[in-house]
């Protein structure tokens, strides 16, 4: 019986983790809770940050049971 | 296949692995003599009686303040302006030493020291003992490239800057490497034995606890190990994480009712620091371009892990603290929040290069027998191009001068000693050469630098009262009050959270005899009141940097 989380599982965490970040940033840019309008460059970091989350948790997906 | 074939192969063999040998002995010499010229360095520091870097008085404060009993965090707006934002935990450490043999810089640049040779050997103890790096059980340990592993940490001229410094990072690394190698451990025992570690679990997190109460920056190497535990065992990272945090906030809660809030502002709104993106992006690629082996092998390793078979708690720390490394670019931040990558680097690296050697073994056994000399050769080599990626050394000494040279790296550098409150002066040669760049750390300071201190430490003497001064050191010599921690105010001064109005006015009433300016930390109205109160007196150089020393107008 393996205890621990699947490729597939992890896949979906990361995908849900990338979404999740780039929506905050979004979010935070447009309640204009940042120092500056518009997306700056430390908030352009993070959404390439979290489009990679999101793209490296959706090539696991097929990966499918194996133990991550 | 006839005798004389098989013994031509054989012949060939010998000589192959004859070969191999010697290229990874050149290497174990290359990375030796990094740390004989890394313990010259530190010998150097632990005899120099001021601050070699910026805020190491500050660290010696804390740990005097603590060894009597009292709180370092403070009220920074009452005389004498002083607060830290670093947590207690290495103070702690070193307090002892200071109970014994006095408030001495050496005390906490020889613990840093220490603990760095910790992280080394932890580095070691993971690349020999690779049970807990994943799927299958390479059949042996190999001495040299354990060595090979640890010692390249110390090689890094990141490790080399700051290892002997009165600081609490590197020590924070060392507490973190070692519950990583602890977690990787305990958790293949539970795997090979089915048993729960639960002794094992605790040290674990002791040492993470220990490792965030040194340093605020820890919190990466926490949320990695809990991550790993949440791929292996989800319920049971869940229940742990939720005691860890009950416990941190407890701690947290209970210093900050004994300082009176003071430990709250201090240590999380005084690091509240503009982010640089160019700073972080320019130490990204210097840190690459030093490390590169480290870095491309690491993360080649990882990525197997990730798609090929299980990920190891070592990826997982490497990930994630090379992502927390763009916290570099904070204001204040450096090259330093690399060594927390670098050390989860090393040991990745090591690892990789084990399995490597394996699977080389394994086809010389049916196939190639010179595949696993060839291997063993090509992995010193890449050590040796490492070493010369990170090459640094102080040339002070002819025998050093001469090695440099023969070595085909120039004995001295030109560099124009670094001023804020005076003119710029001349370059001047800098027997110290470093493929980082030469700065401020890493040349040994010497009898000059020690006698520059002193005669500031005079001049304080001249006068009744303290410095207003923005390193410790000077006072602490002279046996005075340690005013200001200037980039403590400077940091709470950004964030609105500094009342300065007692500071001022005893600097308008020029309360103080002697000001000693080094890169005007201080906040604009500080700068700006002591440039109308008081005038530059003598301009005294020490350890690469420009000291004004201020007298009343």
């Amino acid at each position: 019986m393996r205890a621990g989380l699947t490729k597939r599982q992890l896949g979906l965490l990361l995908v849900a983790m990338g979404v999740g970040a780039a929506g905050l940033l979004l979010a935070v840019d447009l309640l204009g809770a940042g120092r500056s309008a518009g997306i700056g460059p430390a908030q352009r970091m993070a959404l390439g940050g979290a489009a990679l989350l999101v793209l490296v948790g959706l090539t696991l997906l097929p990966l499918g049971d194996r133990p991550a | 296949m006839t005798r004389v074939m098989a013994a031509e192969q054989e012949t060939e063999r010998a000589w192959a692995l004859w070969l191999a040998r010697l290229l990874v002995g050149l290497a174990l010499l290359a990375f030796v003599g990094y740390f004989l010229v890394y313990t010259l360095y530190a010998v150097q520091l632990f005899r120099f009686p001021f601050d070699y870097d910026q805020g190491e008085g500050f660290e010696l404060v804390d740990t005097i303040l603590l060894s009597r009993g009292d709180w370092p965090y403070r009220d920074i707006e009452s005389y004498p302006f002083y607060s830290s934002n670093y947590p207690p935990f290495y103070h702690l450490v070193v307090v002892p030493l200071v109970w014994l043999f006095g408030p001495h810089y050496w005390t906490g640049r020889l613990v840093t020291y220490l603990g760095t040779l910790v992280t080394a050997a932890a580095i070691g103890y993971a690349v020999y003992t690779p049970e807990g790096a994943g799927q299958g059980r390479p059949r042996k340990g190999r001495w040299w490239l354990a060595a090979l592993a640890g010692l390249a940490f110390l090689a890094s001229n990141y490790i080399y800057h700051v290892g002997p410094l009165f600081r609490q990072h590197l020590f924070m690394v060392m507490l973190e490497t070692v519950a990583v190698v602890a977690m990787a451990k305990v958790m293949a025992r539970e795997e090979a034995s089915g048993r729960p570690q639960w002794a094992g679990l605790l040290l674990v997190m002791a040492l993470l606890l220990a490792a965030g109460y040194t340093k605020q920056l820890a919190y990466a190497t926490i949320a990695a190990v809990f991550i790993f535990l949440f791929l292996r065992r989800p319920v049971r990272a869940v229940v742990w994480a939720i005691g860890f945090l009950l416990v941190t906030a407890l701690i947290f809660v209970g210093i900050n009712v004994a300082t009176d809030g003071h430990w709250l502002l201090n240590t999380v709104t005084a690091n509240i620091n503009e982010f640089i993106p160019g700073q972080a992006i320019g130490l990204f690629r210097q840190w690459f371009r030093l490390h590169t082996l480290f870095a491309v092998v690491a993360a080649l390793f990882a990525a197997y892990q990730l798609y090929a078979e299980r990920l190891s708690v070592y990826s997982i720390w490497f990930a994630v603290t090379l992502v927390n490394s763009v916290t570099a670019g904070k204001w204040g931040a450096g090259e330093s929040y690399f060594a927390t990558t670098i050390a989860a680097s090393c040991v990745l690296t090591g690892l990789a290069f084990g399995r490597l050697l394996d699977r080389a073994e394994e086809a010389g056994r049916e196939r190639n027998r010179l595949l696993p000399a060839l291997t063993m050769g090509g992995v010193a080599l890449l050590f040796l191009w490492q070493a010369s990626l990170v090459f640094h050394m102080p040339t002070h000494t002819p025998l050093l001068r001469q090695i440099a040279l023969a070595l085909g790296q120039p004995a001295e550098v030109m560099l124009a000693p670094q001023t804020s409150c005076s003119a710029p002066r001349p370059a001047v040669p800098v027997p110290y050469v470093d493929s980082a760049g030469v700065g401020l750390l890493g040349r040994p300071p010497t009898s000059a630098d020690t006698e520059a201190g002193q005669r500031i430490a005079a001049l304080i003497l001249e006068g009744e009262s303290a410095a207003f001064s923005e390193e410790a050191g000077f006072n602490l010599y002279a046996g005075r009050d340690v005013v200001t921690n200037p980039t403590q105010l400077l940091n709470l001064y950004h964030n609105d959270a500094v009342d300065l109005t007692e500071m001022l006015a005893m600097l308008d009433a020029q309360a103080f005899d002697t000001v000693i300016l080094r890169a005007q930390f201080y906040p604009l109205p500080v700068l700006d009141v002591i440039g109308q109160r008081y005038e530059t007196a003598e301009l005294i150089e020490m350890n690469g940097f420009v000291y004004c020393v201020m007298r009343s107008r």
